[in-house]
């Protein structure tokens, strides 16, 4: 008796719903945006305040805003990877958005399947390796960064023992990981860097755990590949260092971060848009340098030394100069083998699917 | 205090559809009043929200889609609390039950649809259904608390799928990234034209039918209902509790794994991390507010489909996420609250000279 | 009299579709003892619970001393001076007496000066009698003294006006005594005392006056000098109660229950029944007498099949039934009416169909191999309520808000529909007033009549005399005497229950 009832309220709460629906649906074309200006929409996967990954490119977005006034921009944040992103992406190309760009791993398959329905709309997908005729990836060398932040963690461990708060054990995270150990053991051979993975992209309270943790270990510089700033408020609370990831952090711990690997979308999205505009644009799978600005260092703290900047500088000059790249032989593995024979340069391909790590990396990757 | 809270031995008609409706109306004044604080426009935003949830074909079968692990889960926690059994492990019951359906497509990838869709319909179901089980015989036989043991097998069933897609099922062709293959066309449940809808729909109303008759009408449903109520009584009527926790669970268990088979077969094409947004956790709300009953459920997870498929609409007019999260729980909080209100009635009970009020 | 100290007139308090009290008058003077008479559903208990402030009449007044007052609450009622101790105390077993009684007590300072208190709790004890020791944690007092606690702590809260709830129904009989010397002498001291009761007994011994309700209304209120039991039951159940049932004596046939030296442990783990012997025949009544904890569970769930048997054999009809599970000896013929009527005997959420159908859902002619007959249960259900008269507004309520009376009836009905060949009853008439004592007992009568065997757990040693052919005492997990029931005498019986020959402690329970 009482589900009928129930059942009787959960019809009008409904129809009252779809009252509203209906009404919704005439007033639709009164909101109707101007035409002329080209509609540019971005899909993030974490908020656009999680001062990481996702602010960054928004940080882009805003760039873009700025060069291109005639740009109209949408966002929409926090969309998980499963089945509600391939939704956003669909009713984002529904709206009339001309290019979307989609940034996170896991939007892969969802803009692939809706960039069929969609043939007239560009998308871009940030960080895959799926493209289609109107799919384009992009994603930067941002280990080149890691590099050189590594170089100034190198510098100035007094433990000798670097802590590095990963992700997921993805490649884009172990030849981040590679990258940095390498940078670190070009000025400090005897240096470790311990990883902890947390299994997640943003969890700021466990990220900084994990950051607690390997200050905990002994290590005195805390490196991290996260969406969130939690591993440098770890350092900041401890008064030990830190390396940013994403964006400058110095603002979130000014005592500890003593520069951070940045990316910095805004130029390459400017150039997308353009291209789109004058129609040449072309699907690519774009893997920016650091020589086109797409990453780069945050300016330094200032407990970094002048001898710190100046070893820097120079291996910047050489990634700049294109002679050398981070992943030149010889590099060792954890086991002591070479994997890379002195004067290879590791090929794209293979640092795509990066799976083992470097002599210097305390950690494991789940096979 | 002048009032007090009276209980209505039969909710009143008038009040189960007058007050539903008035708790909408008034949670989104409510959010009104806030939005145009923060100097937004809560007509256009609400528009938004429901025409991008219900306003279009698109938008309705999206509403659909989303429904459907929903319906499954919050089917599958009823059966479980039908019974006081409270099995909270949905959530680890889907990704183990998609986890299950998932190694057919994978070890034989080159079975016919006939008999991959079924099999991993029925591998699906199984692997929820184990997750729940092991709580069950838990409980059943050592009176472990079900609470615990559901939530923790969680954790361990999610960590489980990551296990798999970070190490052995790895798609060798993905470049070390955490998916497993794709599935091949025959493991991708049938759907409708050109929306997402899948088959799974009809396998979820069918369960709504089976749930029904069992709850109503069998044999096994009484028992159900009285070893929920009274065990004691149970005991003295002859029923085999043990046996009805393990079952009650198994099935409980299985209607989740099911919601994860169609998941990863009819929405998602391969298994991967973060298949699941919750719905484990969000069908014990469902399953709540439809009073554990099969039709409710149903309304219920549209309704909760609805306003998430809106949710991400309201966004396109550069409302954040938070505050489109706000809207969202404050419609449900006047709506659960309201329900109090067609089982209670407010009386006036003022000191000396007050009327308390009538029927 | 002096004038009145409290007036309720005209009081109307309505649930939904039930007229619980109709314009009742109810008027206590300061330092008299006021029975509230009426059987089970008549009304006392909602009459109170306005009068305590916890319903709110839909009509009426309540005038204290002269002025009439509204409750909102329990604590209006008290800053009246009303108090009112129910049932099932609500004492906080971990906290200590002198807690307990100032827990919720308004006046007093923040800081409590436990001296002072402890001091207080001594003196009142020894103005009224109420000896308790106020260091002591109720966990470790006796029911009475627990009653004993709560009344303490409403004189505390400076009540005038006592309720008591069937403050008898938890009490040994010295415990009894010793609570109506109690009370009397509060009433010396000013203070008035309501007693709900359904006990003819207890109001001729105690009350100087007599309100009796029935079906909501008042149908009589007498001065102690114009006491008649004979008078106060019509007023109570409306109808000449002269004929009680007697035994009708039908030839006893072969034995159907044999139970040899079994022994089974309590829910305590130690040896509830000890080496138990007894056996019954068809259409024979076998009454036990004992005190309440002294094997009648255990002997009722292990002839049931819900209690594990360590030692010793049970047989029903000469065969083994020992350790079968339940639904086996259900199928045998054997019914339960436990002790535990709402809860164990009845599922208090389900429905009267529902519960009518716990032991025969079974039965291929209520259910398939997987679905019900939903057509032959309700039929069956309507049947059973109209030939067991149990009063409800409709098959589909819960049975939870069914007075006792009906839920015996509707036990009952459903044990008795089974035909079975053996009946366990335990406290069958327990709570349960006169009109619907005589019911039970004549249902176990025509059952008896039918060569039905029956097991009769009572305390109620009328009722093992009027029903039974044989009687036997438990004690401490043993039969401690048989006799055949022409032949029992009280005394003896009461020393048996008491511990075979030792004097001291319990009294026979007669009444």
């Amino acid at each position: 008796m009482k589900s009928k009832y129930l059942l009787v309220m959960l019809v009008g709460l409904l129809s009252t719903a779809l009252l509203l629906a209906g009404c919704g649906g005439t007033d639709k074309k009164t909101s109707a945006p101007a035409a002329e200006k080209t509609k540019v929409a971005f899909v993030y996967v974490g908020p656009v305040g999680d001062a990481g990954w996702s602010y960054a490119h928004d940080q882009g977005r805003k760039y873009l805003m700025e060069k291109m006034p005639d740009v109209q921009t949408t966002i929409i944040e926090s969309v998980p990877e499963g089945a509600d992103s391939e939704r956003v992406i669909t009713q984002l190309a529904e709206q009339g958005h001309k290019i979307i760009f989609t940034t996170s791993f896991g939007y892969m398959d969802p803009t692939i399947n809706v960039s069929k329905k969609y043939p007239n709309v560009v998308f871009m997908h940030c960080s895959g390796f799926k493209t289609a005729p109107n799919v384009g990836t992009y994603f930067g060398r941002i280990y080149q960064a890691r590099y050189l932040s590594g170089i100034v963690a190198g510098k100035a461990t007094k433990s000798n023992v670097i802590g590095y708060v990963a992700a997921h054990p993805i490649p884009e995270v172990i030849r981040g990981i590679n990258a940095f150990t390498l940078g670190v053991r070009s000025v400090n051979p005897d240096a470790k860097v311990k990883v902890i993975w947390t299994n997640t992209w943003y969890d700021p309270a466990k990220e900084k755990q994990a950051g607690l943790s390997l200050l905990d270990a002994g290590a005195d510089v805390i490196a991290q590949h996260q969406d969130t700033p939690g591993p440098q408020q770890a350092a900041e609370e401890r008064g030990k260092f830190s390396i940013g990831y994403n964006t400058d952090m110095s603002k979130m711990a000014p005592k500890a971060v003593l520069t951070s690997a940045v990316w910095n979308w805004g130029p390459y999205y400017v150039n997308v848009v353009d291209a789109v505009k004058k129609g040449t644009w072309k699907s690519e799978q774009y893997w920016g340098p650091m020589k086109d600005n797409i990453v780069g260092l945050a300016p330094y703290g200032p407990m970094v030394t002048e001898e710190t900047k100046k070893a820097v500088e120079d291996a910047k000059q050489k990634i700049l100069s294109g002679q050398w790249d981070v992943f030149t032989g010889p590099i060792k593995d954890q086991s002591g083998a070479i994997r890379i024979a002195e004067g290879t340069k590791m090929s794209d391909q293979d640092m795509l699917q990066f799976n083992w790590f470097v002599e210097g990396v305390e950690g494991t990757i789940a096979k | 205090m002048p009032f007090s809270w009276e209980k209505r031995l039969t909710p009143s008609k008038f009040m189960l559809l007058a007050v539903p409706c008035i708790a909408l109306l008034l949670s989104l004044l409510f959010c009104g009043v806030f939005l145009l604080i923060t100097g937004r426009d809560p007509v256009e935003i609400y528009v938004a929200m429901i025409s991008g949830a219900l306003g279009s074909t698109y938008g309705l079968s999206e509403t659909i889609v989303k429904a459907i692990p929903l319906m499954l889960c919050g089917l599958g926690i009823s059966v479980a609390f039908r019974m006081q059994l409270w099995n909270i492990g949905a959530e680890g019951q889907l990704y183990v039950g998609a986890l299950a359906a998932t190694w057919l497509p994978l070890t034989f990838p080159a079975l016919p649809a006939w008999v991959m869709l079924p099999l991993m319909v029925c591998l699906g179901m199984a692997g929820g259904a184990l997750w729940a089980f092991v709580p069950g015989i838990l409980r059943a036989r050592w009176q472990v608390n079900e609470i615990i043991t559901t939530l923790m097998l969680n954790y361990i069933g999610i960590l489980w799928v990551s296990y798999l897609v970070y190490g052995p099922w790895r798609d060798p062709k993905g470049l070390n990234f955490p998916l497993t293959a794709q599935f091949p066309d025959a493991a991708i449940l049938p759907f409708w034209g050109t929306s997402r809808i899948h088959i799974g729909l009809l396998l979820a109303l069918a369960i709504v039918a089976f749930l029904y008759v069992l709850f109503n009408n069998s044999r096994w449903g009484y028992e159900l209902k009285v070893i929920g109520s009274s065990p004691k009584a149970a005991r003295y009527a002859g029923m085999n509790i043990t046996r009805n926790i393990c079952l009650a669970m198994l099935l409980s268990g299985a209607i989740c794994g099911l919601a994860g088979m169609t998941e990863v077969s009819g929405i998602i094409g391969r298994l991967q991390p973060g298949l699941s947004p919750g719905y484990g956790y969000t069908g014990i709300i469902i399953a709540w507010l439809g009073q554990l009953n099969p039709l409710a459920i149903v309304i219920m997870s549209f309704l909760f489909g609805a306003l998430q498929v809106g949710g991400y609409m309201v966004q396109t007019l550069g409302v954040p996420a938070a505050v489109a999260s706000m809207i969202q729980g404050s419609i449900l909080f006047f709506v659960i609250g309201a329900e109090i209100l067609t089982r209670y009635r407010i009386s006036y009970t003022g000191c000396k000279g007050g009327r308390s009020d009538r029927e | 009299m002096a004038t009145p100290f409290i007036q309720m007139q005209g009081i109307v308090k309505r649930f939904p579709g039930v007229i619980a009290n109709d314009q009742v008058d109810l008027t206590i003077y300061p330092g008299e003892i006021h029975a509230l008479l009426g059987e089970n559903g008549s009304g006392k208990s909602t009459l109170m619970s306005v009068l305590d402030g916890l319903y709110q009449p839909n009509a009426g007044r309540i005038i204290i001393d002269g002025e009439e007052h509204k409750f909102g609450s329990p604590r209006d009622a008290i800053a009246c001076g009303i108090g009112m101790i129910h049932q099932h105390f609500k004492l906080v077993e971990p906290f200590t007496v002198a807690e307990n009684i100032t827990m919720g007590a308004k006046n007093g300072d923040f800081w409590l000066s436990t001296e002072k208190i402890k001091q207080e709790i001594i003196g009142f004890g020894a103005k009224y009698g109420l000896h308790v020791n106020p260091n002591a944690y109720v966990w470790q007092l006796s029911v009475g003294e627990k009653q004993r606690v709560e009344i303490l702590r409403i004189l505390y809260q400076g009540s005038r006006l006592l309720i008591m709830d069937e403050p008898t129904a938890v009490l040994t009989p010295p415990e009894t005594a010793e609570l109506f010397s109690n009370l009397r002498r509060m009433t010396e001291q000013g203070c008035a005392v309501i007693f709900i009761t359904h006990k003819l007994n207890e109001v001729m011994e105690l009350a100087d006056r007599v309100t009796v309700l029935r079906a909501g209304r008042v149908t009589g209120s007498m001065e102690r000098s114009q006491l008649n039991p004979n008078q106060l039951v019509q007023l109570m159940v409306g109808r000449d109660l002269a004929g009680r049932s007697k035994p009708i004596q039908t030839e006893l046939g072969p034995v159907v229950l044999n139970v040899d030296q079994i022994e089974v442990l309590n829910d305590m783990g130690r040896l509830g029944l000890r080496a138990l012997s007894l056996s019954l025949r068809e259409g024979e009544i076998l009454g036990l007498a004992g005190v309440t904890g002294n094997g009648q569970r255990e002997l009722a769930e292990a002839i049931c099949g819900l209690r594990h048997i360590e030692k010793g054999s049970i047989h029903l009809h000469g065969e083994d039934i020992t350790n079968l599970n339940p639904s086996a000896i259900l199928d045998q013929g054997v019914s339960y009416v436990p002790e535990d009527r709402l809860g164990m005997g009845l599922v208090p959420d389900l429905t009267i169909i529902e519960n009518l159908l716990l032991k025969n859902y079974q039965q291929p002619k209520y259910s398939g191999r997987w679905l019900l007959h939903a057509k032959a249960i309700e039929e069956n259900a309507a049947a059973l309520v109209e030939k067991y008269n149990v009063k409800t507004p409709s098959l589909h309520q819960p049975v939870k808000i069914l007075s006792g009376g009906n839920l015996q009836r509707l036990l009952l009905a459903r044990e008795i529909a089974t035909i079975p060949r053996l009946m366990i009853v335990v406290y069958p008439a327990r709570g349960l007033d006169i009109g619907a004592t005589n019911d039970i007992h004549q249902l176990l009568l025509d059952l008896k009549a039918n060569h039905t065997a029956i097991l009769l757990i009572s305390e109620d040693l009328d009722e093992l005399v009027a029903l039974s052919d044989r009687i036997g005492v438990l004690f401490d997990g043993r039969l401690a005497g048989e006799f055949p029931a022409n032949e029992v005498d009280l005394d003896e019986l009461g020393l048996l229950m008491a511990g075979s020959g030792q004097t001291n402690g319990g009294e026979p329970n007669a009444i």
